[in-house]
């Protein structure tokens, strides 16, 4: 029995920190209801995609995909071209997709064969696999675009005359797919005001007398996401699925049934890659703004951590992890520095507290995981053993 | 050995359809989601006079007023859109108003004008406003670079 609680307890020490800190931090904070709202709907919105795409690879035994920012990077060579080209608006981000898509598959590919010769150290090859990856990207972003790729836009290249600039403005595909399907969430007095500013246009108007406020939902952000996590309940009961499933339970076991383990291990990473691609994607038209060397970095890091607040560990994760895992370290970003404002006078102490906690919080998840299966071993050891192993 | 070399042929033959739909697919979008620049000029084209005053819209966007020698810019998505200029008199009232679709890759430009690849590729184009006003045919001119 207390075996069984303390198992409950370890399995969930994550979320249940944070959603205590969240308590606590809320209030400080002195948000209103529908600000929290707001800002959360958006960075579930903005978010998610990325973090749903590392199920898969987790699914396959590969832990978490510090690979996807590999993914990321051929997303914003997608967008890059499409800025360039001045390709705007939804089909400016499809056509990113479509860019982007072969330039992921043969990241992916290479990911995956490199993956194959560091099985059991996948996480940490795949981080530093992202950083050789990052070093060609910078190469073909700051050195060769411009030079041997052909860029006819000005405002695009630094003053030399080639190279990318650090900053790039996404004016044209900014909020696109926010605001495809435009919802408004507010009260009868609200709707009134909304549609004085804004007039009688094309939009759903949802009026609910007890809410308090005025929010916007990035309603075709969600279908997609929607669609996605519909994607991953499916990918699971097929054949490629249950393939992945089985490896992921043991490799060896796999490939006696006669399951090809590192090819599809490769699937799962080029998969996965491709999914951050489009992730990135989506992120970067809600920004509005291509931090052209760094957003990539900034993508792997956070959705990984979300994903591990949000309860899952290197070898389970499921599609309500991402939510959990998105909610929670997304509300801490938000409350954080203004509840360190209104308790010590400093809004920079309230976010090195947010960052403190926040990636304190991912080493005691990773730690967490390897004593648990270090703690499995010796058990699985011990029951081998037999009483006599005990003796 | 001959079904296993027709199955490889279908598999390779099936891949490159979806490569070419891929591909036409992007065409297309870069073809519908291209952002263009507009450039309404009100100077004076030949025997054509710049005008008092004209007031120009594109696709029923915001509307530019435009006085003499005036240049104002308007960016349209898609290679089609829908111009309307009202011209003013001295005393401020309308005493014309034009609407025309414009298709900007059906233009016909003078056999004379030396185009580069960029330009081709850019697609930006001038509309000398009093030349449209006037009715003529040879109202787009190259934009400026």
């Amino acid at each position: 029995m207390i075996r069984k609680l303390f198992d409950i307890i370890a399995n969930n020490a994550v979320p249940a920190v944070f959603i205590l800190i969240s308590a606590f931090a809320i209030p400080l904070s002195g948000f209103s209801a529908s600000y929290l709202v707001q800002e959360l709907l958006t960075r579930i919105g903005r978010n998610s995609f990325l973090i749903l795409s590392l199920l898969i690879p987790i699914m396959a035994g590969m832990g978490l995909n510090f690979g996807m920012v590999l993914g990321a990077m051929a997303g914003q060579i997608g967008l890059l071209f499409i800025c360039d080209w001045g390709v705007v608006g939804i089909p400016g981000m499809v056509l990113a997709c479509l860019i982007g898509t072969p330039i992921a598959i043969v990241l992916g590919i290479f990911c995956g064969h490199i993956l194959n010769r560091a099985k059991g150290r996948e996480m940490v090859t795949s981080y530093i696999l992202g950083f050789f990856i990052n070093g060609v990207y910078q190469m073909v972003v700051l050195y060769l675009m411009g030079w041997v790729i052909p860029i006819t836009n000005p405002n695009l290249l630094l003053s030399r005359g080639y190279g990318v600039r650090n900053a790039v403005s996404l004016s044209g595909i900014r909020t696109v797919l926010d605001n495809l399907i435009p919802t408004v969430i507010t009260n009868s007095e609200g709707a009134k005001q909304f549609l004085n500013i804004n007039g009688a246009g094309s939009f759903f108007l949802i009026q609910l007398p007890f809410f308090d406020g005025t929010i916007r939902i990035p309603l075709a952000t969600f279908i997609i996401i929607a669609l996605f996590c519909v994607f991953i309940v499916w990918f699971r009961k097929t054949k490629l699925g249950q393939d992945m499933r089985a490896i992921g339970q043991s490799q060896s076991v796999a490939d006696s049934a006669g399951i090809p383990v590192n090819r599809t291990r490769i699937i799962a990473i080029v998969i996965s890659t491709v999914l951050a691609c489009y992730g990135q994607i989506i992120y970067l038209q809600n920004m509005g703004t291509l931090n052209t060397y760094n957003s990539h970095d900034q993508a792997g890091m956070f959705s990984i951590a979300a994903l591990l607040i949000g309860g899952a560990s290197v070898s389970k994760a499921s599609i309500t992890n991402v939510f959990v895992g998105v909610i929670l370290f997304h509300l801490m970003f938000i409350v954080a520095p203004m509840a360190g404002k209104n308790l010590i006078g400093e809004a920079q102490i309230g976010e090195y507290f947010r960052v403190f906690v926040s990636y304190g919080i991912i080493a005691i998840a990773l730690v967490l995981h390897a004593w648990k299966r270090n703690r499995e071993r010796e058990a699985a050891r011990r029951s081998l053993r037999g009483n006599g192993g005990n003796a | 050995m001959f079904i296993a070399f027709l199955k490889f042929l279908m598999r390779w033959f099936q891949r490159l359809v979806v490569l070419a739909a891929l591909i036409a697919l992007g065409v297309w979008l870069f073809y519908i989601g291209r952002e263009h620049q507009v450039f309404l000029d009100n100077k004076t084209l030949g025997e054509f006079k710049a005008l008092e005053q004209v007031n120009v819209s594109v696709n029923g966007g915001e509307v530019s007023e435009l006085m003499a020698r005036e240049r104002g810019v308007k960016k349209v998505v898609g290679p089609k859109f829908e111009i309307k200029a009202e011209v003013f008199d001295e005393d401020g009232e309308i005493v014309n108003t034009i609407t025309k679709e414009i298709q900007i890759d059906k233009i016909e430009w003078p056999e004379d004008f030396n185009f580069n690849f960029n330009f081709r590729f850019s697609k930006d184009i001038m509309i000398n406003l009093p030349t449209l006003v006037a009715g003529e045919e040879n109202f787009i001119v190259p934009a400026p670079r």
